[in-house]
């Protein structure tokens, strides 16, 4: 039977080979390679101080979520010389600890974990190894050398809802949701409220997937939505399939919008994708780092480092494209339907009834955010004077859940569990 | 309104299922011939990726399909050579294969990822005629699709009249049944087995350009999302006959299709997403043991390496 342990060997020969090939190829691109280079900046001046691993819940090649943390991982590699970085995608949560462990012991002694899942297994990491900074994304538990941070998109998905509101002719708008915990269940309804400013009459239908990162079922419950009669949708889930399935509509005559979401995603839909949300981490990034780097953070003092950034910091942008906050071909559709409100702006001009284009500058105005378009530059004006969660706020059920004029809080905005009164929804908290 | 919801979960269905039915015919064929492959999802990813590659470099749709198919073909000699010629273990060999696939296309990827396909390299469904497609219900999902869903329903109805109607069929059928007999016959049982894991290989890439080219055009990693498995799965349930392949698939994209209209009814999406693998695993449990196997016809010989003069 000499023939079967040809047949064994060969195969082992070519698992192996294949694993070989595929630890060898290069990960994603290579910012750590010099060019052939006789420039000063890429000679080793002295040993790299400080060793960052970042730990991703899916692959990097998810255009969403994960591509982004990526994105932001080779920004900063790129910017401190001091500075190297790793990173290992498609961490399960049960499996955190252990690769933290490892990248501990190669010698990293700054670890990103960039999943809420990872929070308990973060903070039982930082007990464990004092001397390490940890920084885990999205997560509420810090400890003294474990901080968080957050790039939230609430002031975007109310800023879309607007022009969602505006934009639906059938009344009916749909969200493709991952999970509806407290983040998501919050976009939704800063969304709703976006689309209910505009369009009182609109509904707001929410399909749940079950999957941060799923193509199809996105694409399932999108085109659900749309045969329910949706024309406007908006999603998280970390891939561009809910943009694309509304492209692929377009493309047969039907007209079917979206909103771009974490990543400049307007290829996907060039005809579809009004705007969107787009993050920025490598801003909260250049920031942690630099105050490590110049021991502004020690592995003492991160018990109340959390980074909460919004529209004013830079970490988040309006639009489905870099510099383009609203995209060109339904600014004219826009500016035809008019908001019965004024709109009162830091400068003291009053706004009477804006047309949503308008109205969508205006409340990024009152956000901190001012965008030229002669220049297509943003300037920050650190001045908030807005928040979509502003009373008078009621759920779907008909509850008051913020009186007149009351903002919603931190802890109530990281605690939601309710639907805005225009939303049909799965049912929450843990029905 | 309720009309108009069934007629696009049916048109969604059949799209969903396109990719499965070309898969499952494929693998019909190889095991037909002895071969079980269970690299069809390695094969359909290859197939995926090398037509977005050549959508995008060459803005021709058919071009991209003809790739895939060639793609998958040569990645499914991989399995034939050591299945066929080795003698290896074929379940390890598919799986092999199946890896391989996922991990070369997500290496290989790394450049596509955030490109789409240009307009021009995708397939998109239109009305064969504006008066068959306005029949409700059911006039959508039959007459409003592209050129490309029709022809792997025209591949299946082919390959089921050959494999049951021709001279050829039965020789297929022999070497899956008993490649001693057939080998007695004179039939060259390699060459066979070669040419059906080889077919099999072509629909597997096909398919999975039809997941680039239609169903999702662009590029993510892991795009098949576990169609090659439900393939695999669904060649037991049609009990290895292409035709009963068509009504599987499109039965499997349908239910795919249609779960989220029943969210609003109060079904948790936990469940609903779990119904095609529960139907998946109910058949390959059905088909596991050795009587039922018998009882549903599978070749005799499914996964036995053929040694010539050897019993």
């Amino acid at each position: 039977m000499s023939s079967t342990q040809w047949a064994a060997i060969a195969l082992i020969l070519f698992v192996v080979g294949v694993g070989i090939g595929y630890m060898a190829a290069p990960k994603g691109a290579a910012p750590a390679q010099c060019p052939p280079c006789e420039c000063p900046p890429c000679q080793p001046q002295a040993a790299p101080q400080y060793k960052a691993a970042f730990i991703y819940i899916g692959p990097i090649g998810d255009y969403g979520w994960t591509h982004e943390h990526e994105m932001a991982r080779r920004a900063v590699q790129e910017m401190f010389p001091w500075l190297n970085t790793t990173y290992i995608e498609s961490v399960p949560p049960d499996q955190a600890e252990g690769k933290m462990e490892e990248l501990i012991s190669e010698g990293y002694n700054i670890i990103f974990t960039t999943s809420f899942d990872y929070m308990d297994p973060t903070i039982n990491e930082a007990k464990k190894h004092s001397d390490v900074f940890f920084f885990h994304c999205s997560g509420y538990k810090r400890w003294k050398n474990s901080g968080t941070y957050f790039a939230d998109f609430y002031q975007l998905y109310y800023l879309n809802g607007l022009m969602a509101g505006a934009l639906t002719r059938t009344g009916k708008v749909g969200y493709v949701a991952a999970f509806t915990i407290p983040e998501v269940v919050r976009h939704i309804n800063a969304f709703a409220i976006g689309v209910h400013e505009v369009n009182p009459d609109a509904v707001v239908l929410v399909r749940e997937i079950g999957a941060w990162y799923n193509p199809d079922l996105a694409a399932d419950a999108a085109e659900s939505l749309i045969s329910e009669g949706v024309d406007v949708l908006a999603f998280t889930e970390d891939s561009p399939t809910v943009l694309q399935v509304a492209q692929q509509h377009h493309d047969r005559g039907e007209r079917v919008l979206a909103f771009g979401h974490y990543s400049p995603m307007k290829q996907y839909g060039p005809d579809v994708c009004v705007s969107g949300q787009i993050a920025h981490w490598d801003r909260i990034l250049e920031d942690i780092l630099a105050k490590i780097y110049s021991g502004v953070y020690t592995t003492q003092n991160l018990e109340n480092v959390d980074y909460w950034w919004k529209l004013k910091e830079g970490a988040v942008e309006l639009g489905c494209a870099d510099n383009e906050p609203i995209n060109p071909i339904f600014i004219d559709e826009l500016r035809q339907v008019h908001v019965n409100e004024t709109v009162l702006l830091p400068n003291g001009t009053v706004l009477e009834n804006p047309d949503v284009y308008k109205l969508v500058m205006a409340r990024m105005i009152q956000m901190g955010v001012v965008w030229h378009p002669d220049t297509g530059t943003y300037t920050f004006t650190n001045d908030e004077c807005f928040d979509p969660f502003t009373g008078p706020l009621y759920d779907n059920q008909g509850h008051l859940m913020a009186p007149e004029g009351q903002r919603l809080g931190h802890d109530a905005l990281w605690t939601m569990q309710w639907w805005y009164q225009n939303v049909q929804g799965p049912p929450l908290g843990g029905g | 309104m309720q009309a108009e919801l069934i007629s696009s979960v049916l048109w969604i269905g059949l799209r969903s299922g396109t990719p499965l039915l070309l898969a499952t015919v494929g693998e019909i064929y190889a095991e037909r011939s002895g071969i079980l492959n269970l690299g069809i999802e390695g094969m359909m990813i290859i197939g995926a990726f090398t037509a977005f590659a050549v959508g995008q470099a060459t803005s021709s749709p058919w071009l991209a399909m003809a790739a895939a198919a060639a793609a998958g073909l040569a990645a499914s000699l991989i399995h034939a050579f050591i299945s066929i010629h080795l003698r290896g273990n074929q379940v390890v060999s598919g799986l092999a294969l199946t890896m391989f696939g996922l991990g070369l296309t997500s290496v290989a990827g790394g450049t596509f990822v955030g490109a789409a396909l240009p307009r021009e390299a995708r397939i998109i469904p239109s009305p064969l005629s504006e008066e068959l497609a306005a029949i409700p219900v059911i006039g959508k999902a039959l007459f409003d699709q592209d050129p490309f869903l029709y022809l792997s329903i025209l591949i299946s109805v082919l390959l089921w009249f050959v494999l049951y109607k021709t001279k050829l069929g039965i020789v297929i059928r022999s070497v899956g049944e008993n490649p001693a007999a057939a080998d007695a016959l004179g039939v060259n049982v390699y060459a066979v087995r070669y040419a059906c894991t080889a077919l099999g290989g072509a629909l597997a890439g096909m398919a999975g350009s039809y997941i680039t080219l239609s169903l999702r055009p662009g590029w993510v990693e892991n795009i098949t999302a576990g169609r090659g498995w439900i393939a695999v799965a669904l060649t037991i349930f049609a009990l290895w006959d292409p035709l009963k392949a068509i009504a599987g698939s499109y039965l499997f994209g349908i239910v795919e299709a249609g779960t989220y209209n029943l969210q609003p009814l109060g079904f948790s999406q936990w469940l609903l997403n779990a119904i095609p693998y529960v139907l998946t695993v109910v058949i390959l449990v059905a088909g596991a043991t050795e009587t039922m196997r018998k009882k549903m016809g599978a070749p005799a010989a499914l996964g036995v390496p053929y040694v010539r003069g050897e019993k």
